[in-house]
């Protein structure tokens, strides 16, 4: 790699950076999800599907007696070179604007596990703490 | 769709909560100290110091480089609770922008040990994949010394 590259850490020079695959494998990601946790109060189900170079993402919050469907995002995909057990998967990063609250999220798939990490930040002057939460899903 | 509950909003049942509008501080004790990379091996961050200032926390981070360690500086560091109830940090986010790539860093405590999600975004034209990576942090705290 030529000197002239600008980095801040080695792995900013990691040729694989370079490849073409970096980014490739997403099908491991694609598809409907469901919340392990039958019980949870957070996403229950998303749905990650292919839009040209990105990613849209559908999410599904739990509400009292049905889904509460969040606006769609997209993201673009992330190399994941050095995920578990030499996996080479992707990662997506999205925010998710509410008005009340904006949502940034992570999602991840480790063994065909997908993890989605929230970092949701309140706008509404409620008192609420920002909170964070992680949770896990399986394809369906 | 978007719920509402003793006027107030919520997109997940986790939002909904009896907020007593409380104004205490959060609770930052578990963040403070110098954090360690798990993976003596690591082509990325080394060391982060996480420092009180201005009423708030900084992160000063050093990661490894072909010379020796580099030093991002420091950025704010924006803190997280566990539940929107609780004023006891949990996690935190902060962004360093080096002109060339930006990086995002999302961090969360877990049984005393911080898991950082880092987000690593290209803006020249050298062609590298964005790329995102998951390490394991732990404090120092001198005890078995």
């Amino acid at each position: 790699m030529s000197s002239a590259i600008e980095f801040k850490q080695t792995g900013h020079l990691d040729p694989e950076l370079l490849d073409p695959a970096a980014a490739s494998n997403v099908e491991k990601l694609l598809g409907r999800w469901a919340n392990t946790n039958r019980e949870t109060r957070g996403i229950a189900e998303c749905e990650i599907q292919r839009d040209g170079d990105h990613f849209r993402i559908e999410v599904f919050g739990a509400g009292e007696n049905e889904l509460i469907p969040w606006p769609p995002a997209r993201a673009k995909a992330l190399a994941n070179l050095e995920e578990e057990a030499g996996q080479r998967t992707i990662a997506l990063a999205a925010n998710f604007e509410f008005g009340f609250m904006k949502s940034e999220i992570y999602i991840r798939v480790n063994k065909g596990v997908l993890v989605i990490v929230l970092y949701n930040t309140f706008q509404d002057d409620s008192g609420r703490s920002n909170y964070l939460n992680r949770e896990f899903f399986y394809r369906v | 769709m978007k719920g509402e509950s003793a006027k107030l909003q919520f997109v997940q049942l986790s939002d909904r909560v009896e907020s007593n509008g409380s104004e205490t501080a959060m609770d930052t004790r578990a963040l403070p100290g110098v954090w360690i990379n798990s993976n003596p091996n690591t082509s990325g961050i080394a060391r982060m110091v996480m420092s009180e200032s201005d009423g708030g926390l900084s992160l000063q981070v050093f990661a490894v480089g072909p010379d020796g360690p580099i030093d991002w500086s420091s950025a704010r560091v924006k803190v997280f609770a566990g539940v929107p109830t609780s004023r006891v940090g949990a996690g935190f986010t902060c962004n360093f922008d080096f002109g060339f790539a930006e990086t995002e860093l999302q961090g969360m405590i877990m049984k005393g040990l911080l898991v950082l999600a880092q987000f690593h975004r290209f803006k020249d034209n050298s062609k590298r994949a964005d790329f995102f990576v998951r390490e394991y942090f732990a404090l120092e705290h001198g005890r078995y010394e």
